[in-house]
């Protein structure tokens, strides 16, 4: 995969504390990593151990107790209301376990949204939605409302739309987690081609291992550790889930919960 | 317990509560202070005591059509609160409430808000009562003699009563949904995602230009047709016709609002695809299914109280001056002689009636309640006698001048609501010059001369009418009377505004003319006026309480013949008129105001819940919107331009119906004279506009808090 000059996003020792003196409770202590241009990386881990707080921190949703979190080189906590949300407009791409599509917008305004607010100009603006559509074969979907959608196009928009600024980073929260096994597959088949043809870099929690081993890296995460790490070098996929299940299953044996 | 969770809920959905609460409160005040008007005008020192009763019965009629108004509007508005709420029912009924606990809870919350309300609006409405005090006295001319603090128990019970009428009809209302709806509705009402119909947008832009198209027609007939004030049937139908029009086009009109902009904005690419443009077409495309029909009635409620308000109260202006300038003098009676009509009809009466050219002495005709003769030197100083002659000479039966002869003469036509008026029937009626001179002389004017044939046309009329007369004599129209050829005389008389009497409209039309001409003419003699002042040493308590003694029988003497002359007429004295146009504009001023304020505050209010409810339910757009990098302040201008959008439409459509049914008004007032906005009205509006835009700008700011929170509480992740 490619190496570029400088990581997209970098992890620097960042901590996370919930509460006051006498109650207090480490969400995340010391996580380091740093994740290359084009990388599509997991994050796993049982509820609780942080997963949701890490990705809160990266997606400048919520603030560290001490570290960094760089996204191409910007200390994200330097940021401040105006800078932050254009960060967040120009840098971050989202997909939401539920779609949370705007349901008064057709799909093809769903994913025009990020540009408009960019003040793009009209014609670049749906190039652009077209291109990305095609991409990820919803192009016969666009002009429909989001109930007229399935499950699984509702979230393929989504992805589309996350899609359609070329992020730094896209981040994804358990983006298959209200799909059927088949409407997930074709996400994530979505997401594997964003990450391969427009080299997007996808950053995705999931406590699914089937979803996990689309990726080519697993972190894995346990109560606010990081507790080791997977890569997928030229391994097929199927041989790569078996190695996530397996440390799933040295993690916590709770499998009902990791899966 | 149950009191203590209604009190929590009502505290926490304080926001829902808050509007209505202020909707409520204002009722109350309104209610209160209006029902008080009995006793401001006894203490603004009005010796009244007939009207204080009339116009204290009226405002407790339209106070009661009120409440039931408010009742159902609040019903309206209360729907919105309730949707929200179902869950947290559904709740408490899987926790094991019964339905009637869930009833008593819903039960108490609205007394809760009905009480505070109560307490509140009769606080403030007590502190209003006492300033109207001081208005009520400007309304009628009064000063006020001794002014103390009060307070009135009837108005409190009316206005307890009222709030009653409107908690009970809210309670069935809401105690229905909870009785109705199932746990399972309940629970998941919100997660039920509403589907939302989308109309084709370009049906919806074609119905709106039917609309438009249809308001448009039905303006045309309007100002064509005029008020149907003829009484005809036809006439009836063809306004029912204009209402039905105008109706059907503004429903349509809001039907397909959403879906021409939408329309018109998708041509204009680089205008929809900016920023949230097309989210917030969007949104306001979506709304309008439910919001259309709400926003055509409420442009018609504004129109309606914004034309009676401004109408009504510019009508009684217009008759307020037309008072003040027709009262020539401190008493005036007249005198009525038999017309054509009544001389030609044959059996029907038992009095048998003669038309004379010779008028009668009206100061020797006065008789006293025992029918004796009065001797009026006792009151009056000064007087003078004016009589019109009918330019139709006795025994024929066409006249020789009438108001169609002269709108001929000049090329028009004739003004809306003059189409039965006795210019145009029975003619214009004729003024001997000699007579006229004694008019200006006891008027303090100079005399006139008309030479051997010269004319001068005088009335009392409002603009339009006498705008005919000043032309007729401008363009020197010559008229034909009795084989003499007149030619108009300048004069500035023309100007003027010449009143017989102390009535309104005394004279419709007169022309001046040269003694000779009535002289050797068989014209009979239509009307006497007398006008008279007086006498020094009276005063005018004092004269007016000696002609009110004087009786006004129907019929006077007959002649030696033992046929009858003339019947008496209009007897006023300046007081009299006065008092009752002042009391008429008390009257009018203070309904228009009630009615007005009330049902906009009503609109106002149904406007902000809905859209109060409407930020609510996107306040989950707005989230997404603001994660996906939207700064709060372009949101804001989102939800801004749609709240505009919501309030200002129906106020524009409101204000251009009022405008054209004020012009066809307006065209009517001036035949009683000008039309002036006075002081009062722009007060009324300007009340109302502070109203109408201080639900808007509540609106506005609780949208911006709802909206603040919304984004800033965190995602699940």
């Amino acid at each position: 995969m490619p190496t570029s000059e400088r990581p997209v996003l970098e992890v620097r020792h960042i901590e996370k504390v919930f509460g006051s003196r006498g109650n207090v409770v480490h969400a995340l202590a010391d996580v380091s990593f740093t994740i290359e241009r084009g990388e599509f990386v997991a994050i796993m881990g049982p509820s609780g151990s942080g997963k949701s707080t890490l990705l809160n921190c990266i997606s400048t949703i919520d603030s560290v107790t001490s570290g960094k979190v760089l996204v191409n080189g910007v200390d994200v906590a330097a940021l401040r209301s105006e800078k932050l949300t254009r960060f967040r407009r120009e840098q971050l791409g989202f997909i939401f376990q539920d779609s949370n599509l705007l349901d008064t917008l057709t799909a093809r305004e769903n994913i025009a949204l990020p540009l408009t607010i960019a003040r793009r100009p009209a014609r670049e603006v749906l190039e652009r939605v077209d291109a990305v559509a095609a991409h990820l074969s919803i192009a016969e979907a666009l002009d429909r409302y989001p109930y007229q959608l399935s499950g699984g196009q509702q979230q393929r928009v989504a992805a589309a739309r996350a899609l359609v600024t070329n992020p730094a980073v896209i981040m994804a929260d358990e983006p298959t987690g209200a799909l059927d096994s088949k409407n997930a597959r074709l996400l994530l088949e979505s997401m594997e081609t964003m990450n391969e043809r427009d080299r997007a870099t996808v950053l995705m929690v999931t406590h699914d291992s089937f979803a996990a081993s689309y990726t080519s890296r697993v972190l894995f995460i346990r109560d606010g550790h990081l507790f080791t790490e997977l890569r997928r070098g030229d391994a097929p996929r199927r041989a790569f889930f078996d190695r996530i299940m397996e440390v799933v299953a040295m993690m916590g044996g709770d499998n009902a919960d990791a899966l | 317990m149950l009191c203590k969770l209604a009190w929590g809920n009502v505290r926490r959905a304080g926001r829902d509560y808050l509007v209505y609460l202020l909707t409520l409160t204002f009722a109350v005040i309104m209610f209160y202070a209006f029902n008080t008007i009995s006793m401001q005008i006894d203490y603004a020192g009005i010796d009244n005591a007939d009207m204080a009763e009339f116009l204290g019965g009226l405002i407790r009629g339209v106070t009661i059509f009120l409440a039931f108004v408010m009742g159902f509007l609040m019903v309206y508005a209360n729907n919105f609160i309730m949707k929200r709420r179902k869950k947290e029912f559904g709740l408490y009924q899987v926790l094991g409430m019964g339905r009637g606990q869930v009833a008593r809870i819903m039960a108490l919350e609205t007394l809760l808000v009905s009480a505070t309300a109560l307490v509140l609006g009769i606080v403030f409405g007590v502190a209003l009562s006492q300033v109207m005090t001081f208005f009520t006295a400007s309304l009628f001319k009064t000063q006020i003699a001794n002014f103390r603090f009060f307070f009135s128990t009837s108005a409190l019970l009316m206005t307890v009563a009222c709030l009653a009428v409107i908690f009970l009809v809210t309670l069935v209302f809401n105690l229905r949904v909870v009785a109705r709806a199932k746990i399972a509705d309940l629970m998941g009402a919100g997660r039920v995602n509403e589907a939302i119909k989308v109309r084709n947008p370009w049906i919806a832009a074609i119905l709106f230009v039917v609309g438009i198209a249809l308001v448009g027609v039905a303006y045309a007939r309007l100002l064509e047709d005029g008020l149907p004030l003829g009484g005809t049937t036809e006439q009836f139908n063809a306004f029912l016709i204009t209402t039905g029009i105008v109706i059907a086009g503004t429903l349509l009109l809001f039907f397909g609002l959403s879906g021409f902009l939408l329309r018109i904005l998708a041509f204009m690419r680089g205008l929809y695809w900016r920023g949230l443009n097309m989210f917030t077409l969007r949104q306001l495309a979506a709304k309008v299914n439910t919001v259309s029909l709400s926003m055509a009635v409420i442009a018609m409620i504004l129109f309606l109280a914004i034309t009676s308000v401004t109408g009504g109260m510019s009508i009684v202006n217009a008759m307020n001056t037309a008072a003040e300038s027709s009262c020539p003098a401190d008493f005036s009676m007249n005198a009525i002689y038999a017309g054509n009509r009544v001389v030609a009809a044959d059996g029907t009466s038992e009095t048998e009636w003669v038309q004379v050219t010779e008028p009668l002495d009206l100061m020797k005709n006065v008789r006293d309640e025992s029918g004796a003769s009065v001797d009026m030197s006792r009151i009056v100083g000064s007087s003078t006698q004016v009589n019109a002659y009918s330019s139709t000479p006795i025994g024929e039966d066409t006249p020789q001048v009438t108001l169609l002869d002269l709108l001929q003469a000049i090329g028009r036509d004739l003004p809306a609501g003059m189409e039965y008026a006795d210019v145009v029937t029975q003619g214009i009626m004729l003024v001997r010059q000699s007579d006229f001179n004694a008019y200006l002389a006891f008027r303090g004017k100079d005399a006139i001369d008309l030479g051997e044939d010269g004319y001068l046309i005088t009335s009392d009329m409002g603009t339009s009418v006498a705008d005919i007369y000043r032309t007729t004599m401008g363009q020197g129209v010559p008229l034909t009377l009795n084989g003499n050829t007149l030619h108009p005389v300048t004069s500035n008389l023309a100007e003027e505004r010449i009143a017989f009497s102390n009535a309104q409209v005394s004279n419709s039309g007169s022309i001046v003319v040269p003694d000779r001409v009535i002289d050797e003419s068989q014209f009979p003699v239509e009307t006497s006026y007398l006008l008279a002042n007086y006498r020094e040493g009276l005063s005018v308590e004092e004269g007016d309480k000696a002609v009110e003694d004087l009786s006004y029988s129907a019929e006077w003497t007959p002649r030696e013949d033992g046929r009858y002359v003339a019947f008496m007429g209009l007897a006023a004295t300046r007081t009299s008129i006065y008092e009752s146009t002042n009391s008429m504009n008390g009257m009018v001023s203070y309904l228009a105001i009630y009615i007005g304020f009330v049902l906009v505050i009503s609109c106002a209010a149904i406007l902000t819940i809905q859209q109060l409810s409407g930020v609510s339910d996107a306040s989950p757009s707005c989230r997404v919107l603001s994660e996906l990098g939207t700064p709060r302040r372009q949101i804001m201008h989102s939800v801004l331009t749609q709240q505009t959008i919501f309030f200002l439409f129906p106020l524009i459509v409101g204000l251009a119906h009022s405008m054209i049914a004020l012009r066809v008004v307006v065209r009517m007032v001036e035949l009683l004279g000008g039309v002036s906005i006075g002081s009062i009205i722009g007060l009324a509006v300007l009340i109302f506009v502070l109203a109408y835009g201080g639900y808007f700008l509540v609106t506005y700011l609780m949208s911006k808090a709802i909206v603040r929170d919304a984004i800033r509480a965190r995602r699940r992740m």
